[in-house]
């Protein structure tokens, strides 16, 4: 499988439930910031918790750089808070229980027919949703390193914020 | 960005953009809690909120009010103010929630509003190991529900816009 979600193209604005089981517009979570938008398997799966721990690593920078993380996957939404929580991040859970946002997005890991899960990805989107880039996670190398989005973040940031060179006198 | 005032008032205002009766805990009237939406500051007591937990056809809530004792302010970067932050984050969303600010680098208190469920948790406010809190019974009228933050910022977007309003008012639609 290929994920043709390749950069340059606009991300589409998936709706699901977040993690209280709230109806949330992917473009309204972003607000006007740069996103770390990920695709997961399930809280089940090793390599997935694995790359949470890089994420929860990024998560005390993100809070105090304007820059959002979310986190998308096939567990209902009180699976999704009970994941959360234990993995202690602050950010919104999105999830795709009927796989309607998977189907759409063509994100739909083939290899395992018993879980029917997202096939792991990682998306860096500008505010306005354009693919920064795109990250295949089926092999966990494929994924995102913290330096990664770090440089993404930066890059992004640095086209977005009018001010990113600091006035001076 | 619209600027919001918020006070709890001991009779209604004449000019307030929402207000709503308040009772304590145990029934008996605490006031009235009114709302602003303008430029200029209303009355002594009003701080800002994030606009967005304002709503003048709002249903009955309960809300958490915590406020300082008189004349005692905290820096905003404070890390006590800061970790109350992440942990409303870190917990179930309640219906709105906003910080409450008279300046743009003071907290000066929270305002959490909770229904159904969310009730029981309001004893739990992360603001309300910083200042004291008051449990309080708000009539319809003033306010509203609001989507919860989406994480995992914690910091204001621009420094006087009360937390957790979440874009630059560049960004505003």
């Amino acid at each position: 499988m290929t994920i043709d979600l390749p950069p340059g193209r606009p991300f589409p604005d998936i709706e699901l439930r977040d993690h209280a089981g709230n109806r949330r517009r992917l473009s309204e979570l972003i607000g006007g910031d740069p996103v770390v938008l990920q695709f997961f398997r399930g809280w089940w799966c090793p390599k997935e918790q694995a790359f949470f721990r890089r994420l929860i690593a990024l998560q005390d920078e993100a809070e105090v750089a304007y820059s959002r993380i979310v986190s998308v996957s096939v567990d209902p939404p009180a699976v999704s808070a009970a994941f959360r929580a234990g993995l202690g991040a602050r950010w919104t859970f999105l999830s795709d229980t009927d796989r309607t946002a998977q189907a759409e997005l063509g994100l739909r890991e083939t290899t395992d027919t018993l879980n029917d899960p997202y096939v792991p990805a990682v998306f860096t989107l500008y505010p306005a949703l354009t693919i920064h880039r795109a990250y295949d996670g089926y092999w966990f190398w494929g994924r995102p390193t913290t330096e990664d989005l770090r440089r993404d973040m930066r890059e992004i940031s640095t086209e977005i914020r009018a001010d990113w060179a600091a006035p001076a006198a | 960005m619209t600027r919001c005032w918020l006070a709890l008032l001991e009779a209604p205002a004449t000019d307030a953009t929402a207000q709503a009766q308040v009772h304590d805990a145990d029934g008996c009237p605490a006031g009235w809690l009114a709302a602003w939406r303008q430029r200029a500051k209303p009355v002594r007591a009003a701080r800002r909120v994030d606009d967005r937990i304002v709503d003048p056809d709002g249903e009955p809530a309960s809300i958490s009010l915590v406020v300082p004792p008189d004349g005692v302010r905290l820096a905003f970067d404070g890390l006590a103010v800061q970790h109350a932050r992440r942990r409303v984050l870190a917990e179930p969303p309640q219906d709105a929630l906003s910080t409450l600010m008279r300046d743009s680098s003071h907290f000066e208190g929270a305002i959490t509003v909770a229904r159904g469920m969310g009730v029981a948790r309001l004893g739990d406010d992360p603001f309300a190991r910083i200042f004291p809190a008051r449990i309080l019974r708000v009539s319809a009228g003033v306010m509203g529900a609001a989507s919860a933050p989406a994480g995992p910022t914690i910091e204001r977007y621009g420094s006087a816009n009360p937390w957790p309003w979440d874009r630059f008012d560049t960004d505003a639609p």
